[in-house]
């Protein structure tokens, strides 16, 4: 298998108008990777993807596609191809016909392009629907009729924008195992616009968080989630617990806060080490799975007094809502291994986490929720 | 409820005294195709006849100016689709700004009066000839290119309104997809939008024929000295009338009318689809079919009616002979004019497949034709022989050897021909013409 | 941007042969068949009745002479003003009008009861019905007219023969005939845009009114109309513009010794074999028109684009 084409994306600027829709984007996406952009709407993934199947032309810097600048090439010149968002299937087509589309523009026989099609369906399950039209399959099978469409194209880049957004949850779920092992069979590189943070840590190898046309975080999904550069990050990606304060002293990577709930230590997120010194003001963030409530006679470490609110039973977990000392909200996430489930309203208790799994950051925005 | 029924009973005499305007004077026209009268009218009704359509067929001004209409017709097609489909296209791309202004220039053909947009189009194109030495047989001043081009200057913009409505449709995402899968713009355009646009680009199509075939404002300017089916309807409707037009009524509105029917059923058979679309059995909706689509349907169920109607007439009028009845009805009229003399309410005449002379111009625009009793009526008794023959005879005189071949224009419009047979003195006819147009 | 640019990306948008094939259609509408005509119409309006050899000489300056014939008629005329071509305008506006008039009462019953009150089949009937005549050629439905109305018409037989008068009435010289004629020509114009505005009414909104006591009269007036107004404004207009603009129906159906306005610009172009006149007059009567637009645009807060459709 070849290593795959990559892109490469260097100081990339979208205006439209007055607004910035792309600020300085700088990605380098490695060649047979499954990249995703997450992000809220509006924060300008769409418009990195339109920049990269060359829809619009950047108003500054380039895209490089396998190494060539892509600048002044239209879409149709593009070694990509694109997955819409509503699928963009051709209605008056039949499926065979959509699948086999761009050999059709090249002007393949009209058998070359059957046999194609078909050896695509197989591919996707749809064998002997060929001749069925686009409106006549339910949403799962057009969701794969596109993906073949799109190969058929035989693309160095696969780009996917939100492909998986109108069905329902169950079948998303199915086709992210679907996608990812499409991409591992063909190797070639996709690019995945989603807001959905699940399909994004699941699927990709890569994630690049947007927030406003800024890329705030390119790394594996492991890293955004447990060492986000950015308060967004931690707050966009998955949940956590917020804490903000003032760092009262560092050693060796780990912080101490002074929060309102006292003092509070946590390790300083990989990005900015270097970067938080005593005295700036900081936030902290625990996933609501690495609070714990505290065993009877254990010293040291961070500990918090809450008053539970509410629980919520989940199955595999249950969620504690707490309100602390100074009104905050914290939520604790308790692995159900049958213990005795414990607190009612109003009862009290005294909860800590390990510095190591939360985070200390330099104040910045939340994502909104 | 007392205030509902009297609401309902209301509307429904609203309804029928609408409709009795809207088809009364349609159907009373339509009769009169079918009355062996001279002059179209319902009553008296005299015999039931399909002369008039052998009038018709064999009227040379009209086939010409048929002939016109459909070459026109077809070209403003073709025009009207393709700028119509431009103007369309173009309408979202046009700068922000600049839309509203150019949607303002392009829609206000539709406003502009008709008389206006062929007068504008006439000077033009005659300055344009001027300024480039043109000569009186070129496209400059040819009436059939400058009727196509006057014409399609408005049905263009009705073209171009049924396109904005269909694009408002249109997923740009496909264009972007086709593009994206490696088709050139152009493959783009005939292979995703052009096909979309199908449906648009034959009702477009079908409503450009329909407003050129009828136009006549425009083309009254436009055509200069070449003819239209409208021009010369136009000239025969003021000048001279005989129920042949009547009989052209009756085969737009038989055209019409299938065309509505066939309108329909390919509108309900779309629907049938979807609905079949939806329900996956396929074979039950099938089985329901015929009784789908006809049930809950009285407008098709009417129109099958009047079409049925129609195709009966035909044929008991290919069946029936009404010369019998003819004979009787001159034989009352002498009679009655025997005894009564002239009568403003006499028929005109009974003289059966002569052709419709040339009109003659006359002056008086309104009523001439039917205020003159004096038609010759005893021509055709005397002269039997005519009924025959006489297609070229014109009121000249030429054709004297039968006073009734050539009286036909004339001596409708001139109440001074004497009822007792001076037309027979060829000289009486030009004599007699002249009369009628100086009233 | 530019307009190289800009071109440039319309090019780049649609290729070379359909953007080739959209400018040059868009450009020789615009060009050659509205703007510069009218135009020339315009300037030719200013110009003297000069035969061709004489076109583009010495003599051949703007005036305004075809203006002020029609408003006061030629040099030698007695009168103070052009009497006869003012009150043809006159009565044409005046006319239209009212035939503008007399269409909205009819059709705007009509309009609601499709939009309303009918359903299905009998809506589906109601539309074809009211189309179905629309495609019956202008001259045919004026000749039907004349049949109806002429003195010894459907109508005067009918009245002669019951006895209601003795001697035929003359319809066509009372313009009653015209009004009839024209009237109906442009209901389908008058309904459909007024059908459109109300189907998009809901029907809550009449229930509510009907609910808090209101006569029927005051729920067309205060609630249905208002919400109608972009639909009536626009038929209104159409059916103004179409009846001023008229010659078919006026030629057939006109009296002898009342004419139309347009029949004026056709005797000059015709039989009157002046067209810078001519021109003058229709441009007359396209300014009217404009000025009749632009004041129910501005009378009724509607924008072109919605009296358009």
């Amino acid at each position: 298998m070849s290593a795959g084409v990559g892109v490469e994306l260097d100081d990339v600027w979208v205006r439209f108008g007055d607004f910035v829709a792309v600020r300085e984007a700088n990605v380098n996406i490695k060649g047979g990777e499954f990249f995703s952009f997450l992000g809220p709407s509006g924060c300008g993934k769409t418009t990195i993807l339109r920049a990269i199947s060359g829809f619009l032309e950047p108003s500054e810097g380039t895209v490089s596609i396998g190494g060539a600048n892509m600048a002044g090439i239209g879409p149709n010149k593009r070694p990509t191809a694109l997955i819409f968002q509503n699928l963009a299937l051709f209605p008056l087509m039949t499926v065979w016909e959509n699948i086999s589309f761009s050999m059709e523009v090249k002007g393949a026989g009209k058998k070359e392009r059957r046999h194609r099609a078909d050896e695509l369906l197989e591919l996707i399950a749809l064998a002997d629907q060929g001749e069925k039209m686009v409106h006549e399959l339910s949403g799962g099978q057009r969701q794969r009729v596109a993906i073949a469409r799109a190969l058929c194209a035989q693309p160095d880049v696969l780009l996917l924008d939100e492909p998986l957004s109108a069905l329902d949850l169950k079948l998303r779920q199915h086709m992210r195992t679907e996608l990812r092992a499409i991409q591992q069979q063909v190797g070639i590189t996709f690019i995945y616009i989603t807001h959905d943070q699940g399909e994004a840590l699941t699927m990709s190898d890569n994630v690049a968080v947007m927030r406003d046309g800024v890329i705030e975080q390119v790394a594996d999904g492991q890293a955004i989630y447990d060492d986000p550069a950015t308060p967004f990050v931690a707050s966009f990606v998955g949940e956590n617990n917020v804490l903000s304060g003032k760092v009262t002293a560092l050693s060796k990577n780990v912080a101490t806060v002074d929060t309102n709930l006292g003092k509070l230590r946590a390790r300083v997120a990989t990005a900015v080490q270097g970067g938080l010194n005593t005295g700036d003001r900081a936030m902290l963030f625990v996933r609501p799975e690495a609070v714990g409530i505290v065993e009877t006679g254990s010293r040291g470490g961070n500990k918090i007094s809450a008053t539970v609110v509410t629980e919520e039973f989940e199955g595999s977990n249950y969620h504690v809502f707490m309100e602390t000392a100074a009104g905050e909200p914290l939520k604790m996430s308790l692995v159900n291994k049958g213990q005795s489930r414990a607190s009612a309203t109003g009862t009290k208790l005294t909860v800590t986490f390990d510095a190591d799994r939360a985070v200390a950051l330099p104040v910045g925005a939340l994502a909104s929720e | 409820m007392k205030s509902s029924t009297f609401l309902s009973i209301f509307i429904g005499l609203y309804l029928i005294i609408f409709f009795g305007y809207l088809f009364g004077p349609l159907i009373l026209m339509s009769m009169t195709a079918f009355n062996s009268s001279e002059f179209p009218r319902v009553s008296p009704w005299e015999c039931f006849t399909l002369e008039w359509f052998d009038v018709l067929a064999r009227d040379d001004a009209l086939i010409t100016g048929l002939t016109n209409s459909l070459i026109i017709a077809g070209g403003v097609v073709v025009l009207s689709v393709l700028i119509g489909l431009a103007g369309a296209l173009i309408l979202t791309q046009v700068w922000p700004r600049l839309r509203p202004w150019y949607y303002t220039i392009v829609i206000s053909p539709i406003l502009v009066p008709g008389v206006v947009l062929g007068i504008s189009t006439l000077i033009f194109w005659d300055r344009l000839g001027t300024m480039f030495d043109a000569r009186y047989d070129s496209v400059f001043y040819d009436g059939i290119f400058l009727t196509i081009i006057g014409q399609s200057t408005f049905i263009s913009a009705y073209c171009m309104l049924v396109f904005i409505s269909r694009l408002q449709r249109f997923d740009p995402a496909l264009e972007e997809a086709a593009l994206d899968l490696g088709a050139t713009h152009t493959q783009t355009f005939r292979k995703i939008l052009l096909p979309f646009l199908y449906p648009a680009i034959g009702s477009a199509a079908v409503l450009a024929f329909l407003a050129s075939f009828e136009n006549y404002n425009t083309t009254v300017f436009t055509v200069i000295d070449q003819s239209t089916l409208t021009t010369v309807l136009a000239s025969k409707v003021r000048y001279g009338i005989n129920p042949s037009i009547s009989s052209l009524a009756v085969i737009i509105v038989a055209i019409t009318l299938v065309g509505a029917i066939a309108h329909e059923a390919l509108r309900r058979r779309e629907q049938l689809k979807i609905e079949r679309g939806e329900i996956t059995d396929s074979s039950s909706a099938a089985a329901n079919k015929m009784q789908g689509w006809l049930s809950g349907n009285p407008a098709m169920i009417l129109l099958m009616l009047v079409f049925v109607a129609g195709l009966g007439t035909v044929w008991f009028g290919s069946q029936y002979s009404p010369n019998q009845c003819k004979v009787d009805v001159r034989l009352q009229k002498e009679l009655l004019q025997q005894r009564q003399g002239p009568d403003i309410f006499s028929p005109q005449g009974g003289e059966q497949t002569q052709p419709q002379a040339p009109a003659i111009p006359d002056g008086s625009g309104s009523g001439a034709s039917d205020t003159n009793p004096g038609r010759g009526t005893f021509g055709d008794v005397f002269d039997p022989g005519n009924l025959e023959e006489g297609e070229g005879a014109a009121p000249s005189g030429e054709g004297s050897s039968g006073g009734g071949s050539g009286d036909d224009g004339a001596a409708v419009q001139s109440p001074g021909a004497s009822t007792f047979g001076d037309v027979f003195n060829p000289g009486n006819l030009e004599e007699s013409a002249g009369t009628g147009s100086q009233e | 941007m530019n307009p190289v640019t800009v071109l440039r990306k319309f090019f780049d948008r649609h290729g070379l042969f359909v953007g080739g094939y959209l400018l040059a259609a868009v450009t020789f509408w615009m060009l050659m068949m509205i703007i510069l005509p009218q135009l020339t119409m315009l300037d030719f309006s200013f110009r003297d009745n000069l035969p061709p050899s004489k076109v583009g000489g010495p003599e051949d300056v703007y005036t305004m002479a075809n203006y002020t014939f029609l408003v006061f008629g030629s040099p030698g005329n007695p009168e103070p003003f052009n009497v006869v071509d003012l009150s043809v305008f006159g009565r044409t506006i005046l006319a239209a009008v009212f035939v503008t008039v007399f269409d909205f009462m009819i059709c705007y019953p009509i309009a609601y009861f499709l939009a309303q009150v009918a359903r299905g089949g009998v809506a589906r009937l109601v539309v074809l019905s009211l189309v179905v005549p629309f495609w019956v050629n202008e001259l045919l439905r004026a000749f039907a007219f004349k049949i109806l109305f002429g003195a010894s018409g459907v109508i005067n037989t009918f009245i002669v023969t019951i006895g209601l008068v003795d001697q035929p009435v003359d319809f066509i010289k009372a313009d009653i005939a015209l009004y009839a004629g024209l009237g109906y020509a442009y209901i389908l114009l008058m309904i459909f845009p007024i059908y459109n505005a109300i189907e998009s009414l809901d029907k809550n909104q009449i229930e509510a009114a009907r609910d808090l006591g209101s006569p029927w009269w005051r729920i067309h007036w205060r609630i249905v109309m208002p919400f109608a107004k972009p639909g009536i404004t626009s038929g209104c207009t159409m059916v103004f513009m179409l009846s001023a603009g008229a010659l078919a129906a006026p030629q057939i159906l006109g009296g002898p010794s009342s004419l139309w306005f347009t029949q004026l610009i056709y005797q000059w172009f015709n039989t009157g074999g002046n067209w810078p006149r001519g021109s003058a007059y229709a441009i007359v009567l396209l300014a009217s028109c404009i000025i009749f637009v632009l004041l129910m645009m501005r009378l009724f807060k509607v924008k072109l684009g919605e009296i358009g459709r």
